[in-house]
């Protein structure tokens, strides 16, 4: 019989552009002291670490993990770092789970941090992701690309800019009550519009910041949940998808892994749901925190993960379907990666955003009687995705 | 739960392979070890992947890398710290109940990467990037420290370089070098005191890949048959700083060998029948036989270790595949008499900051 894995504490900083009054090491530890702030907890009550680190060309320090060991009480402890590109936090969530799952260990910080404004241009250092014989010399960027798909994406289902911009003004607004968020603010579909073209049909507005600081969350087996949280929150099901890096592969009609309508997605979080026992996912699941650094990236998450029919999300967003208040489902509430991306640990805010819903502690983000709620993750150019279902109730599995 | 390796693969040694791009040597290893498995890659549930951008040269390598490495449709995770790393959260991930069938892959191209560079990055730009500590530096800190903590000599460092190269030699999966002699060695020009070049393995191109299987896939398919148990696994970080007292302690390899041990159910290293160590020069393996009490000098790195082949990255991953064949009773002209158990060792970061120890035995048990 596995362990039960639950989250015992979280926490995450302010996410900004810069953080010039801490260096990378610090911002680790601020998230590190906070988690076990929150948990009750001691560096002596951890008994493994996972470190969340994305590229360190944004940074340009190679595993700065190992720099910042000190910081977090890592010495000494069994330590490893995950990175799946922008999927990293889920993947290092996932690899967090494993190794209290397993019986290996009690308990595990999933720890982070990103500087990725240090670099001038992000999207520069991501056009290095691309193959150097084939596609590097054309100017693919995360931007670009990202442009092509919703592109074909508004295309096939009939839809219009002003419909992914309806994305954006929820995000901003739900981001009002993030404390750690990095753009909120009121916004009209016009403005979102009016904002500068980027790459066709992503205006700036369409797309996320970049964002520095640091997460943490802590997970355990359930004598330490017993021991730590009297209102733990339980990881019920995880399960990450990888395709080809070829994105004319998952183009062609014979496919297995459609593009455009994401099918990786669908897959991994059939596997999620089967384990966490979710069968309705808009009947079960009271919030998602997706990956979104774009607004096309919202509906189709909303549509692969079984919230709704392929095409339908933006028509559903113009009637409020996915408004935290009065929604079928609480979409985002803390704005989601379109209001903050910092890429290093994207995914772990998202399971923490996730998790707090279930604990009770999401502030005034709060949704009422969460019983369960979805985070996602996703790297590469939507090649590796993840997804994490945390509930109320620990699910045997 | 338990974990077994149901197949092992190493790509041919190199110093440079340029005949085949990095991706092309993943796909080929990667082949080959699910061929000896017996098993297809649509069987695949898990990949765990041990790879570095830095040393890869160029971001999420893994996006390149992972469908070459079996990677389609999988549940893939990368880990950056070491191939031997990848292993340690396979087999968690074993244990979990998260794979039932799942390929570790780990493979680097020192020749295309200016290896120096890439350990200088890893300085903190404050204090540690300034002084220009790289690999060798790293090594020599430690070759210092450790000269002092256990009185290991020039010479001695020097045997155990020349008695590597000949076990080396014999090794049908590593490079074959020329055994040099003791003099040469110490005639060789220092990198940094008290390191002389010939002390140091040479770096080569490779990749390495093993297929884990758990117990619940082999009694669906009892026509494959296990090389190895993995008995135990334990790995473990030391602080940053390069001080005397943490380059002596060897704390986190004294973790993670007394971790793997006690998962085995072992007391020390008399109960291993070898014992493959990552040794990057001979005071390495001057230290590492001390902090692991391992007196058998017969069971030391039979494969020859890093002075076989030295793919900076994977080189303890390829010691874990080295001691999956000595339990297999597969390692060809290396093979040790009637082996029960193996310890593969692997080492990564700073003067050796982190260290794995994976444990394996005989998959049918230990008489």
């Amino acid at each position: 019989m596995n362990e039960t894995v639950a989250v015992l504490g979280t926490f995450q900083t302010e996410f900004k552009t810069h953080h010039p009054e801490h260096t990378f090491a610090e911002q680790a530890q601020l998230a590190a002291v906070g988690a076990l702030q929150d948990a009750g907890m001691t560096p002596d009550d951890i008994d493994a670490i996972v470190f969340s680190l994305a590229p360190t060309y944004f940074m340009g320090v190679a595993d700065a993990d190992r720099w910042s060991i000190d910081y977090i009480f890592g010495a000494g402890k069994p330590m490893l770092r995950v990175h799946t590109g922008g999927a990293t936090g889920g993947s290092a969530v996932q690899a967090g789970y494993n190794l209290v799952r397993s019986g290996l260990y009690r308990s595990v910080l999933i720890v982070g941090a990103e500087r990725i404004a240090e670099t001038p241009d992000a999207q520069n250092v991501l056009n290095l992701i691309f193959d150097v014989f084939y596609e590097r010399d054309m100017p693919l960027s995360t931007n670009t690309t990202v442009g092509l798909w919703a592109t074909r994406y508004l295309d096939r289902y009939g839809l219009t800019q002003e419909d992914m911009a309806r994305v954006v003004v929820r995000a901003r607004r739900n981001a009002l009550k993030n404390p750690h968020a990095h753009l909120k603010g009121n916004v009209t579909v016009e403005d979102v519009m009016a904002s500068r073209m980027i790459s066709y049909p992503l205006k700036l507005f369409d797309i996320c910041p970049r964002s520095s600081g640091s997460a943490a969350m802590i997970v355990g087996n359930m004598a330490m949940a017993k021991r730590f949280r009297s209102r733990p929150a339980f990881i019920n099901g995880v399960a990450s998808r990888t395709t080809t890096y070829w994105i004319g592969d998952r183009m062609t009609p014979s496919t297995d892994a459609d593009f455009i309508d994401f099918d990786l997605a669908e897959a991994a979080a059939r596997e999620c749901y089967r384990i966490a026992g979710i069968t309705d996912p808009l009947k079960q699941i009271q919030v998602t925190e997706f990956y979104d650094p774009y607004s096309i990236m919202t509906p189709v998450q909303l549509e692969r993960l079984g919230f709704c029919a392929s095409g339908m999300a933006l028509r559903l967003e113009r009637d409020g379907y996915w408004n935290v208040e009065d929604g079928a489902v609480a979409v985002n509430p803390s704005g989601g990666t379109l209001c903050t991306n910092p890429i290093a640990v994207t995914g772990l805010v998202r399971a923490i955003d996730a998790a707090d819903q279930v604990m009770g502690k999401a502030g005034a983000m709060q949704v009422s009687n969460v019983r369960n709620a979805l985070s996602s993750a996703v790297g590469g150019i939507a090649q590796f995705f993840n997804c994490t279902v945390f509930g109320a109730e620990p699910r045997s599995h | 739960m338990s974990v077994y390796v149901l197949g092992v693969a190493t790509h041919p040694a190199s110093l440079s392979e340029s005949r085949l791009r990095l991706e092309e040597m993943a796909y080929h290893t990667a082949r080959a070890a699910l061929d000896a498995a017996g098993v297809t890659r649509r069987q695949l549930d898990s990949l765990t992947l041990g790879a570095c951008d830095e040393l890869d040269g160029r971001p999420i390598s893994s996006m390149l890398m992972s469908a070459p490495a079996g990677g389609y449709g999988t549940d893939e995770i990368k880990v950056t710290d070491s191939g031997a790393s990848a292993l340690c959260l396979a087999y968690a991930r074993f244990l979990a109940g998260e794979s039932q069938l799942g390929l570790v892959m780990s493979w680097c191209k020192s020749s295309k990467t200016d290896v120096e560079t890439v350990m200088r990055l890893r300085g903190d730009p404050f204090y540690t990037r300034p002084l220009g500590i790289g690999a060798a530096i790293g090594d020599a800190l430690f070759a210092q420290a450790i000269g002092e903590e256990f009185g290991v000599t020039e010479n001695e460092a020097t045997r155990r370089v020349v008695n590597a190269y000949a076990r080396a030699a014999r090794n049908p999966r590593g490079m074959a070098h020329p055994v040099p002699t003791a003099e040469s060695v110490n005639a060789a020009s220092f990198d940094a005191l008290p390191l002389r070049s010939a002390q140091r393995a040479p770096l080569t191109d490779g990749a390495v890949a093993l297929v884990l299987a758990s117990d619940v896939f082999l009694n669906a398919n009892p026509y494959c048959t296990p090389l190895a148990h993995v008995a135990g696994a334990g790995w473990a970080s030391d602080s940053y700083r390069l001080d005397s007292a943490r380059l002596r302690s060897m704390s986190s390899a004294r973790t993670a060998w007394r971790t793997a041990l006690q998962q085995a159910g072992l007391q020390s290293a008399a109960d291993l029948d070898a014992v493959e160590l990552e040794s990057q020069t001979g005071y390495h393996e001057a230290a590492y036989v001390r902090a692991f009490g391992i007196e058998r000098e017969e069971a030391l790195s039979p494969s020859g270790g890093a002075f076989a082949q030295n793919p900076i990255f994977c080189t303890g991953l390829i010691n874990a595949a080295e001691a999956v064949l000595q339990v297999a009773g597969q390692a060809g002209a290396v093979q040790r008499p009637n082996v029960r158990r193996a310890a593969a060792h692997g080492c990564h970061g700073y003067a050796q900051q982190g260290n794995v120890v994976i444990v394996f035995e005989r998959a049918g048990g230990v008489q």
